[in-house]
């Protein structure tokens, strides 16, 4: 039934309030579920390594470390300053591997190569590898996300 | 009272309550285009029986399967090794799967090239697009479960293709990973997926194509329709069955003298600190994409070569899945471009995947 001067009948007031109800009942119990499937962010802001480690490396020769979950390479320069790399391919997140005889990275996934310096030289790959800064702190090496002291 | 009348009176008590006998009529009047396509439709049977047999050796394997980062391999080492016939159960989920896939892909070319989608069997087309996706997402999901070096990289190649694409990209391979990597998360969390998600999707969509199928009965062959040709019919029951079943036999013969001559093998176990092993390939279904995927340049104008690729690719999927509203006047020059396309894509398919295997 409809009432004189109303917009709408009685029965689609109702349809449209159950149907509101329910939509809002779904998008509040499915908000949670969202929140839940995602898990907190896991990549660490710094890893410490023994300076012990890396200290003796000759000049231009690299060696691994974990940042995080990921592989990451310590390049020891020529001024005696360190380089970090995420070792992880900038087209599809393979691991890459450091060959020492060519010293360039390589990604056997898609055929990706990276000089010594991390920058993309062939392939697919269309960034560099992610920097880190390393900065000697003590006994430590420490390896750091851009913009954290 | 004989086991007869007994039999009967069981029959004439559940009849009453569920009311079969219009089910089983159906069945019995059901009939068969008899024509020289007829073969394809052994197809779709044969995929349903693969689907079982999934569902079978997949219940049996998750008695022993962990799913998490420090046993997977080791569990499926022991299915392998430890189990009595557990290898056996294994090698046929594998093959099965594989067989599945395959005879999927020629469902789907028998229905482009024949045009079996066109009015009224749009929607049988496009639950059958989902099958398709759900039977991929299975394969995908299913590849990274024995968590060896492979299986590793061929993942985190497949859960950052997503990333590519704008705006949802990046949360859509989180959604994926269960965080920004690929780690034990993502283990587990696939495992999720393939037993559960997946046969639940799989099932709702499955029941919705054959309720079609049913309904809208056998499609003609296009020529067929339009001459309005007599075609000649057979009984779906016994004539149809048997045959399908003579496919379903030959089928099982060759899925179990794969299973036990060339049983899948497991990788050392996977270290998500190693580089990706060289020579990884994906499953054999998605080699052509792979191939793909390397050929494109880093960067083409203003975006990377993987946007590019991962966006020419989503949209042959949104053609495809509105293929019968593209198709519209299936008997003209649009509808033969359509059946040439689909011909075309067979034969890139299968260069790029040779291309790929050589290497």
């Amino acid at each position: 039934m409809k009432f004189k001067d109303s917009l709408f009948t009685r029965r689609r007031f109702l349809n449209g309030l159950l149907g509101g109800g329910i939509a809002t009942l779904a998008a509040s119990l499915l908000y949670p579920i969202i929140k839940f499937v995602f898990p907190p962010y896991q990549e660490p802001d710094k890893v410490l390594l023994p300076l012990a480690d890396y200290q003796g490396l000759a000049p231009g020769s690299v060696k691994g470390f974990a940042w995080g979950v990921k592989p990451g390479f310590i390049k020891k320069k020529a001024d005696g300053s360190y380089l970090a790399l995420v070792g992880v391919c900038t087209h599809l997140d393979c691991n890459v591997a450091f060959l020492p005889d060519q010293k360039k990275f390589f990604c056997a996934c898609h055929t990706g190569w990276y000089d010594e310096n991390g920058i993309n030289i062939g392939g697919p790959p269309p960034h560099p590898l992610r920097t880190l800064r390393a900065v000697v702190e003590g006994e430590n090496l420490v390896v750091k996300k851009e913009g954290v002291a | 009272m004989s086991s007869r009348n007994s039999w009967r009176d069981f029959r004439g008590w559940i009849e009453d309550r569920l009311g079969l006998d219009a089910i089983l009529d159906f069945l019995h009047n059901k009939r068969v285009p008899q024509t020289r396509h007829t073969v394809w439709m052994y197809t779709g049977s044969a995929i349903l029986l693969f689907f079982v047999i999934q569902v079978i050796t997949g219940i049996v394997l998750a008695f022993y399967y962990r799913p998490t980062l420090e046993e997977a391999n080791k569990s499926v080492a022991r299915i392998m090794t430890d189990i009595p016939l557990g290898w056996m159960i294994r090698s046929v989920h594998f093959w099965s799967a594989t067989f599945m896939i395959a005879i999927v892909f020629v469902h789907f070319l028998s229905i482009w090239i024949l045009k079996s989608y066109r009015k009224p069997r749009e929607l049988t087309w496009m639950t059958g697009v989902f099958l398709l996706v759900f039977s991929l997402a299975f394969g995908f999901t299913g590849y990274l479960l024995p968590w060896d070096d492979l299986s590793l990289s061929a993942t985190k190649v497949g859960t950052d293709i997503p990333r590519a694409i704008p705006v949802v990209g990046a949360w859509v391979t989180k959604l994926l990973r269960g965080g920004d990597d690929v780690t034990g998360d993502t283990l587990t969390r696939f495992f999720g997926i393939h037993i559960c998600v997946l046969p639940l999707a799989l099932l709702f969509f499955l029941v919705f194509h054959l309720f079609l199928i049913q309904k809208l009965g056998m499609s003609l062959p296009l020529e067929a329709e339009l001459k309005k040709e007599k075609i000649e019919e057979i009984p779906f029951w016994p004539n149809f069955v048997y045959r399908e079943a003579v496919v379903w036999l030959v089928l099982i013969g060759a899925l179990i003298s794969l299973a036990v001559f060339l049983p899948p093998s497991l990788g050392k176990v996977a270290d998500l600190m190693a580089p990706a092993p060289k020579g990884i390939k994906p499953e054999w279904y998605f080699l052509f994409l792979f191939q793909t995927l390397k050929l494109f340049p880093a960067n083409i104008l203003f975006i990377t070569g993987e946007t590019l690729a991962v966006l020419l690719i989503f949209a042959a999927v949104v053609l495809f899945f509105f293929l019968p509203f593209i198709d519209t006047r299936p008997a003209e020059r649009r509808g033969r471009v359509i059946v040439a396309s689909a011909y075309a894509l067979i034969i890139y398919a299968l260069a790029m995947s040779v291309w790929s295997l050589l290497q």
